[in-house]
Order: C-alpha cells, then structure tokens, then sequence
C-alpha cells in the first residue's frame, strides 16, 4: 500500500536523522532492528516532539535509561535528573529537527511541537494506537534507545521518490549564515 | 570598563550552558532567558547586552514573536539578534531576515564558528 510504503521511508529518513546526532554526540549506535526490548529496571526517560501539515502528523518519542542519557549529554558528567529531562527534550528537538530539515528538499513542510520529556522508574512506552507506532531504536554502549515513530498519513500523501527541491533544500545543522 | 553582554533565549536548559560555557570561556558575560516574553524582559533591564541568540521553537513566544515584538518596541532596542535553532528551512530565514535578524544557525554548533559568529556581531568581549 502507498500509505505503508509512505510511513517506512519516513521512519528511515527519521531513523537516519536520529543515528548521525547520535554520532555526532560521541555514540556509536547499532539499530536493534525493531526488536522490542524488555522495560528497563531503574529510572528511565521519556522525551516526545509532535509535529504536522495538513497531509501529516504524528510524533516521534525517545525512551532509555538516564544513564544512557548522561552518557550521551554534552556537558561535563555533574548533571541532575533536571538536566537529563532537558537533554532528553533538546535530543528529541535536534533528531525530529533533522528529520523536517530533510523533508523539505521532498517538498514537505513540518511545524514542530515544544518537546516535553518525564522521568520515572521503570518507565517503558505502551500504546493504543492501531496500527502501532514504528520502532527505531538503538542500542549504545550496552544500553538501549527506544524510539516510536507514531504516524498518521493523509490519503493524497505521496513522499516523492527522492529529494529533488534543491531551492527548498534546507540549512545543515552547524551552518552558520550572518546577513 | 564592563565586559559584553550576550543574551541566550532559549528554552533548553542544555543549550543555554552549552552557550554559556562557550562564551564566558572567551571572555563574555551572560544573560539568560527561557522564552521570548523572559528575553524582551531581559533586554529591557540590561542595557548592557550587546547580542541576543535566540532559539526559533519555544514555548509562550517563540523567536519570531521574539523579533517581532522587539523591533515594534518604542525604546528601539537595536540589538543585533542571531537566531539558534534546530530549523533550517529557507523560508523561515528569510522571515527572521525581515523580522531584523542578523544571521542563522543551525543547532547542534560548532563551539568555535559560534564564537566567531558572536565576535563578528558583538565585537571583542571588552
């Protein structure tokens, strides 16, 4: 169907997206293949961002242990859960961030939610939706990432074949323009 | 004589002491604000501030009301404002242009173009 075929190219551009800042943030990341991981004993965190068009919306969510996202914060290692939350917010924010960056040289164009972000024990994601969300998750340093791309397509929505709008292209991430 | 100030809006914590560590490390001092509404505040009561980099998606008012609100200010505010953000699309550049802005960047930054941006605008930290 086009509308699965639309939602599987997206996950990958998003999964792509979320790998180089992964990279970028000193990690090494494996993608687990979608293989549900059992819920992580301890305290975890849970970070979404929700975006849309009128053709689109959905939301993208990033759940691991704090660890794991101490592991990956830029600064030096003195942080409190309040940092890891905020880090957890910025991540998601950067990851979906790329991934409408890289929609626009298809033509498409995101508005993005503020990122919000919940520390708990023991935190694991579960959802009612049907189908269910899209996996993309990581695993670094023996620690896993979980991510769920939850999708919801408009009829008419087609991801053109390859990115082809050069003019529409947006800014790399690091680009610095002064006017 | 006093050291420079610069204005970091943003709504990530993270991203303000990344900011932070950067430019105190160069010599400049730093003001911080959460959200646009904080950042006219800001700039309302430090007459100081020689910069602003403001971050585009926040919550309350976000950097273009930021721009906007600050170019419609009786008092003038002319301070040079450089948005920092995860968003690269052209059309939202070319607003921000309009709306006042001085330049772009496109989060995560490098340390040390970031400081050569912030040089550029602001001049020596003083």
């Amino acid at each position: 169907m086009p509308g699965d075929s639309n939602q599987a190219r997206l996950a990958e551009i998003l999964s792509q997206c979320t790998s180089e800042l992964l990279t970028e943030l000193g990690a090494r990341p494996e993608r687990t293949g979608g293989v549900r991981q059992p819920p992580p004993t301890g305290e975890s965190i849970a970070a979404f961002s929700g975006f849309c068009n009128n053709e689109l919306r959905g939301s993208f969510t990033l759940v691991g242990p704090s660890k794991l996202f101490a592991r990956l914060h830029p600064l030096p290692p003195t942080v409190t859960p309040r940092d890891l939350t905020d880090w957890a917010c910025e991540m998601v924010n950067q990851s979906v961030g790329r991934f409408r960056n890289r929609l626009l040289a298809y033509g498409v164009r995101l508005v993005l939610s503020v990122p919000q972000s919940a520390l708990a024990e023991k935190l694991r994601l579960s959802s009612s939706l049907r189908p269910t969300p899209t996996p993309i998750s990581f695993a670094i340093d023996g620690m896993v990432l979980d991510g769920w791309l939850e999708l919801e397509i408009g009829t008419g929505f087609r991801l053109a074949e390859s990115p082809s709008d050069e003019e529409g292209a947006a800014l790399r991430e690091g680009s610095i323009v002064l006017f | 004589m006093s050291k420079k100030s610069v204005l970091i809006v943003d709504d990530s914590l993270t991203v303000r002491q990344q900011v932070s560590l950067t430019l105190t490390s160069a010599g400049y001092q730093i003001v911080e604000a959460s959200d646009g509404r904080e950042g006219v505040d800001a700039l309302r009561a430090h007459a100081e501030i020689a910069m602003v980099l403001c971050d585009l998606n926040m919550p309350r008012m976000n950097g273009i009301e930021f721009l906007d609100s600050i170019r419609g200010d009786a008092a003038g505010l002319p301070v040079p404002v450089v948005m920092l953000t995860t968003d690269g699309s052209p059309e939202l550049i070319a607003r921000a242009k309009r709306a006042g802005a001085k330049g772009w960047i496109v989060k995560p930054f490098q340390t040390d173009l970031l400081l050569a941006a912030v040089r550029r605008i602001a001049g020596d930290p003083g």
